[in-house]
């Protein structure tokens, strides 16, 4: 009977072995076609020009670090370096901003009633749906008309902005299901609900925290749009340095490729570590 | 409960600063968005903006560039999420059979999911490049010859589909195998013991139940494939002859090479009504499931 509730919602599979077997040959087909292109990344940044550009593909090849050296140091008059400096700094500053904000909105909607609590959330979830493409002109002449193209603080904050819908909805179904007494013994002991938000409820959802916040500082880190159009020199981060391949069209996919890995590093992180609020993360709550 | 002991004031202290971001980079852009699309406002030339009223969006439903652009991301859009729902809710099934090594192999399925899409985008361009790429090698061995897919009119979309598809299936995936492990056992116990078989359960039962799930996903993947501009950038740059030219495409072309800002506005705000009304029904059905 176990056995057979362990099946519960498979289709009608892996019940002989013959299922069982294909399960595993599909599963495993299906990991090595998803796993393949990190591969191809990998190894033609490992690569020299003349392996990179052979027909039939080489498989076997003398690893060198030369395409590492240059994306990071030469390409481009002064590599990568800057870039990913410029990655990291909006990527960690939008993150923690996006974090406090959220946490405080989700805790407010999930703790307090009041006319329109709602409404607010759904016009919150709503902002997530907004197009980037569609905002990218009138950002544009904000950020001009504020002197601030080409500025960290002007991708810090619209990447702020379009977090927050993901930290809120996701911190707030976890802020409520923090059993309410705890927050009621708290009250009677004197904190305040600020203290109570702080001291209390915001370490007993570290696991949402983490989840929104990884899963935050990944769409900042990987954002394109925004930081094309908003950066030029100061302030470029690492996929404005990618896209600056395609205006060099196939000259130089090592080097790329090497930035590409040094791009993908975070993420690698994330889908081992947070498997478990995952789903919940990118569905705002909706799939549990 | 104390929800409203302290009643709004606090609430509103702690919601205020996000709403104000939301309210300054959300709302006002998308106002400024309608303004803008009523002028003609040229970046590049001397002349201010000059009111021109909705002859923006006279212009933009007589452009043939424009129509175009939408019926390839018509097609983008309903390839790309056909495949990845289809792909995905089938694999869900075949990970939520529950065999041991699965976990690890759906663990490592997952990565294409976080991958910077510029990266997505790079990598595929040069595995379907045709004097190179890997891709190209595997289908010379099967047919003999190579394909110019990146620059035949037809297939060129379809590489960007495959792409998309390659980075999205996974996350459907993902969220309809958590579905499924959620799914209630006792409806499948009774359903067993009113004799259905498995073939029956499957369409009776579980389809039904996973179907606001996978509605959820769908309008996720639909609103979010008409944004992707990121693969279009890397691979084909709208090419060949516009075959793969989406609307975001063209607008950020208009925008930001063509510096027509008043027309790309236009189309910004014709955007957003789009996505907004898709969107709305997810936060529907998403409010229902609240009470």
């Amino acid at each position: 009977m176990s056995n057979d509730l362990a099946n519960k919602a498979a289709l009608p599979m892996a019940r002989s072995r013959g299922r069982a077997l294909l399960c595993y040959v599909i599963a495993f087909l299906f990991a090595v076609y998803c796993i393949f292109p990190f591969y191809i990344v990998i190894t033609t940044a490992l690569k020299n020009d003349r392996e990179i550009f052979a027909w039939p593909p080489v498989w076997l090849f003398h690893a060198t670090l030369a395409n590492f050296y240059d994306a990071l140091f030469v390409f481009g008059g002064q590599g990568a370096g800057t870039f990913i400096l410029n990655s990291i700094i909006t990527t960690g500053a939008s993150t923690v901003l996006s974090l406090v904000l959220g946490s405080m909105a989700a805790y407010g909607l999930a703790r307090f009633r009041f006319r329109g609590r709602r409404q607010l959330a759904f016009w919150i979830l709503s902002t997530r749906f907004a197009p980037p493409i569609a905002f990218v002109v009138p950002m544009y002449l904000m950020v001009l008309q504020l002197n601030l193209l080409d500025t960290h603080i002007a991708l810090i904050l619209i990447y702020t902005s379009m977090n927050l819908s993901l930290v809120i909805w996701l911190l707030r179904g976890f802020f409520a299901e923090i059993p309410i007494e705890i927050e009621e013994a708290a009250l009677v002991d004197g904190y305040t609900r600020i203290q109570i938000f702080w001291r209390i409820a915001v370490p007993l959802v570290q696991p949402g925290i983490i989840t929104a916040g990884v899963l935050v500082s990944i769409f900042s880190w990987n954002e394109f749009l925004f930081a094309s159009v908003l950066t030029q020199t100061n302030a470029q981060t690492l996929p404005v340095y990618l896209s600056g391949f395609s205006n060099a069209m196939g000259m130089a996919w090592g080097q790329y490729m090497a930035v590409g890995v040094i791009a993908l590093l975070p993420i690698s992180a994330v889908a081992f570590i947070l498997q478990r609020y995952l789903v919940r993360g990118l569905t705002f709550g909706a799939v549990r | 409960m104390t929800r409203d002991r302290l009643g709004p004031r606090a609430a509103w202290l702690l919601i205020a600063p996000a709403v104000l971001v939301l309210l300054a980079l959300n709302v006002f852009p998308t106002l400024y968005a309608l303004d803008i699309s009523t002028y003609y406002w040229r970046l590049a030339g001397l002349q201010p903006p000059r009111f021109i009223g909705l002859r923006n969006y006279e212009n933009l439903l007589g452009d043939d560039r424009f129509l175009n652009s939408i019926w390839v991301s018509a097609q983008f859009v309903v390839m790309a999420a056909a495949i990845e729902i289809t792909l995905g809710t089938g694999l869900a099934f075949v990970f939520n059979s529950r065999l041991p090594g699965l976990a690890t192999l759906r663990k490592i399925s997952l990565l294409p999911v976080m991958l910077m899409p510029l990266v997505t985008g790079l990598v595929w361009f040069y595995m379907f490049n045709e004097n190179f790429g890997v891709v190209n090698w595997l289908v010379s061995l099967v047919i003999g010859h190579r394909v110019a897919f990146l620059t035949t009119p037809n297939l060129a979309l379809l590489t960007l589909v495959i792409a998309d598809a390659w980075q999205w299936t996974p996350f459907v995936m993902l969220v309809v195998y958590a579905a499924l492990q959620a799914l209630p056992e006792y409806v499948f116990e009774a359903a067993r013991m009113d004799g259905l078989s498995e073939w029956q359960i499957f369409w009776r039962v579980t389809m039904p139940l996973l179907r606001p799930v996978i509605f959820v996903v769908l309008v996720i993947r639909v609103v979010d494939a008409l944004r992707m501009i990121e693969l279009v950038f890397m691979m084909t740059k709208g090419g060949p002859g516009g075959y793969t030219e989406v609307t975001p495409w063209y607008l950020y072309v208009t925008g930001f090479t063509s510096l027509n800002l008043g027309y790309a506005a236009a189309m910004a705000v014709l955007m957003i009504a789009i996505v907004s009304l898709l969107s709305q029904f997810l936060v529907r059905r998403l409010a229902a499931g609240e009470d």
